[in-house]
């Protein structure tokens, strides 16, 4: 099967030079104050999501305010509002909101709707161009394949939420448990590095009460890895991302028709499928949100997780295990390194069409993205998500508590390709996301999901792709 | 006095007393218009104009052609709608039933002397006041699998369900998510049938003991027939309101695990707010309300002629 995520790694660093030449060259008296006398006393809103790392980023806020004179009207909402309010708020055609940030599944809709404003024109002006934005410096594919659609460009990425492999320090260095491993499997335990390493410490570290971990009884259940399981959260996101698309498969060919039934997919189902009986009870149940949590109170040994979620557990005092953990990139297929896929969603903030402001938005935007404030926000302390590869050489990347948690989020972001722009993505995701559930449970089996997805992703659209 | 045409019966004002003039002819009008306006604003209107979406297509909020009957067509012949019909009927036939009959053997134990009684009363109003989105969570600090209260103690030691927890049970959920709603449902059915008992009248009980009837025949020829009106309506809000959750399944399962709890309502959310197919979802909801509109009528009529409840 063709896989789509090659030609949309050339389509997007294609795209990412393209920006690099348009930019033009710096004007030297070029300031936000300057680029934002016209737009003096404007208000304009925005709308993102709150995590940790935004409520930073909204301490960091009045300082454009301070610069420009343009008012900004920041306001956080949790994942699922940000997503249902700032979509109503576009598709309604209020227009309350100059900017809403759109994770990369939400583009395919949007944009099938016609209610982004694409930005190419206010890329290219150089009243508003800042010298300092730099733009060949964003991380990439994650960029151009997020921001850019055809031969325009929506918003400019401001998160690069990505998942990383994550597990028990403790456990890892415990030279009992490390001994107990080698003689079962025959080789080192550590971080794996493919899937069917990931496979044997899941299995290893899977135990009932009663039986001991690394020299304690344990009063209950010990699990060996634990990955979202619910409905409606991102469980098939994950499946997709990190196994799917690292067999080699995808849920569309390069055409978009649904290529759910291939084999590379079934075997990669099973492999992810088969991970479940080393989980705790309640994985369906599992959201991007309890996962951490299960982690930080020690119930299981790894596991497979948003990295800016971790942020909010691994911190001092936030759980009872913060501070006992490691972290690396995501697995692989064995043989098949150079196909390895990790799941990311890499987010914008776009324009409303129906904005009143757009160049004083995007001055906000742009200001955003650019390397002083994204160092400030990185070295406030409370952990981030690049979109630079600057920041990576940040001393707090380097030298903090989490320099491994970055270097996990390093490693996964030089792989993570932006979802396709399917205008059915909602409907395609609800389906496949109840599918993954059932096979998780052992409800249907591997092939018999695969199929019924099939049937189910050709019943939604025949051409799965936005044209 | 007024007359049945709404004048006044001279004959009935007292003596030495000027005869009153008779309102006018839009005072009545007048003095229900703000509630008639109001139900127009907030129901009636919303509602025409969700049937007007259904006749059209709909996506992304953005009204389109015409569309004849081609959003009921698609939605009659998919599978997913018929399926949260069958969950949204096999939710209602256990759920409401259980709660009707607790509720009304609890209102007649709390009918008899009871101790404590006044100090029990209003706990039993907690669950229904709680709202749904709470007791949604609180069932998930209960039961969700690995670390809810009863899971983690009870459940999981025992191996009650095996290898899932109740909420990612296929099988499971959907009872779990009735014994939800029957938690919280059945004391406030409770408390309505306990406030009839007590409004019914003493003298035939005492009429039928003098005669020597027994405490079931008690019931079932005197409570039975005088709180009929009561246990019908009462019956029949629940069971639309049954028919309807949302919240507490929304929390609990999002209508999983596949589409094994996903009612109407949660399916109608889904088509609205992730698929943003409006025509379509406007279609589920005139589909449900016509269900309900005729279930509705035959249930009044039957109601009223048969247990003269109205």
């Amino acid at each position: 099967m063709v896989s789509i995520s090659s030609r949309r790694r050339r389509t997007g660093s294609a795209l990412g030079l393209a920006f690099v030449l348009c930019a033009g060259p710096a004007a030297a008296d070029w300031s936000y104050k300057t680029a934002a006398e016209p737009y003096q006393g404007v208000t304009i809103r925005v709308l993102d999501e709150i995590t940790p790392l935004q409520e930073t980023l909204a301490t960091l806020v009045p300082q454009f305010t301070e610069e420009t004179g343009i008012e900004v009207d920041y306001e956080l909402l949790n994942h699922f509002e940000v997503i249902n309010k700032g979509q109503a708020d576009l598709l309604s055609g209020r227009g309350y909101y100059d900017a809403i940030m759109l994770h990369g599944f939400q583009l395919g809709p949007m944009l099938s709707a016609e209610v982004l404003r694409p930005i190419d024109d206010l890329l290219a002006d150089e009243a508003l161009q800042s010298p300092e934005f730099d733009a060949a410096d964003m991380i990439e594919p994650a960029y151009s394949t997020t921001a850019a659609f055809g031969d325009k460009r929506y918003g400019l990425i401001n998160w690069n939420y990505n998942q990383i492999y994550w597990a028990r320090k403790d456990l890892f260095e415990n030279p009992d448990e490390m001994a107990a491993f080698k003689d079962k499997y025959g080789y080192e335990l550590a971080p794996p590095e493919t899937f069917t390493q990931l496979r044997d410490i899941a299995e290893f570290f899977t135990r009932p009460a009663g039986t001991t971990l690394a020299g304690e009884t344990l009063d209950s259940d010990f699990y060996g890895i634990v990955m979202e399981g619910v409905k409606g959260g991102s469980t098939f996101l994950s499946l997709w991302g990190n196994f799917i698309k690292s067999y080699g498969g995808d849920i569309v060919d390069a055409d978009g028709k649904p290529t759910f039934d291939s084999p590379e997919n079934i075997e990669a189902i099973v492999a992810w499928a088969d991970l479940w009986q080393f989980a705790p009870p309640g994985m369906a149940e599992y959201s991007l949100l309890d996962v951490p949590t299960v982690m930080g109170n020690g119930i299981a040994a790894q596991a497979i997780a948003w990295s800016d979620f971790v942020l909010g557990i691994d911190q001092p005092g936030a759980a009872p295990y913060a501070g006992k953990f490691i972290y690396a990139g995501m697995p692989h297929k064995e043989g098949m390194e150079a196909e390895r896929s990790v799941e990311g969603e890499t987010s914008v903030t776009a324009i409303s069409v129906h904005s009143e402001h757009p160049e004083a938005t995007f001055l906000f935007l742009q200001w955003l993205a650019e390397r002083r404030q994204q160092e400030a926000l990185l070295e406030a302390g409370n952990g981030g998500v690049p979109i630079r590869n600057s920041s990576w050489a940040l001393p707090v990347m380097q030298e903090g508590e989490l320099a491994g948690l970055f270097s996990a989020m390093e490693d996964s972001l030089k792989v993570i390709v932006a979802k396709p722009k399917m205008p059915d993505f909602y409907e395609l995701y609800d389906v496949l996301t109840g599918i993954s559930q059932e096979i998780g449970l052992g409800a249907l089996t591997p092939e018999e999901g695969a199929a019924k997805a099939q049937a189910a992703m050709l019943d939604i659209c025949e051409t799965c792709l936005l044209d | 006095m007024a007359a049945a045409d709404g004048t006044v019966d001279d004959a009935a004002v007292p003596a030495g007393q000027p005869a009153k003039a008779g309102p006018a002819w839009w005072y009545p009008y007048a003095l229900i218009a703000p509630a008639m306006i109001t139900f127009v604003i907030i129901s009636l209107v919303p509602f025409i104009y969700t049937i007007f979406i259904s006749f059209h297509e709909m996506k992304f909020a953005r009204l389109g052609d015409f569309a004849g009957f081609d959003n009921y067509t698609a939605l009659l012949t998919d599978s997913r709608f018929w399926n949260s019909m069958k969950i949204a009927g096999i939710f209602v036939a256990i759920a409401v039933p259980l709660e009707f009959m607790l509720g009304l053997l609890g209102a007649l134990l709390l009918n008899r002397p009871l101790y404590g009684r006044s100090i029990l009363v209003p706990f039993l109003f907690i669950p229904s006041m709680m709202a749904p989105i709470v007791v949604g969570l609180l069932w998930k600090i209960m039961l969700a699998g690995s670390w809810g209260l009863l899971s983690t103690n009870i459940i999981e030691p025992l191996g009650l369900i095996g290898d899932s927890s109740i909420f990612a049970s296929p099988n499971l959920a959907l009872y779990a998510l009735i014994f939800v709603d029957v938690w919280q449902w059945t004391p406030f059915m409770m408390l309505a049938f306990y406030a009839g008992l007590q409004a019914l009248p003493v003298n035939p009980y005492r009429a039928a003991a003098v005669d020597g009837a027994s405490p079931l025949q008690s019931f079932i020829r005197l409570t039975l027939p005088m709180l009929a009106p009561l246990l019908v309506v009462i019956g029949l809000l629940r069971l639309i309101d049954a028919f309807k959750v949302f919240d507490s399944i929304f929390v609990l399962t999002g209508g999983g695990p596949g589409t094994s709890t996903e009612m109407p309502s949660v399916l109608a959310y889904k088509m609205t707010f992730e698929f943003w197919n409006l025509g379509e979802a406007s279609a589920l909801a005139v589909i449900v309300w016509l269900i309900f509109f005729a279930f509705c009528n035959v249930f009044y009529q039957l109601a009223k002629r048969k247990l003269n409840a109205f």
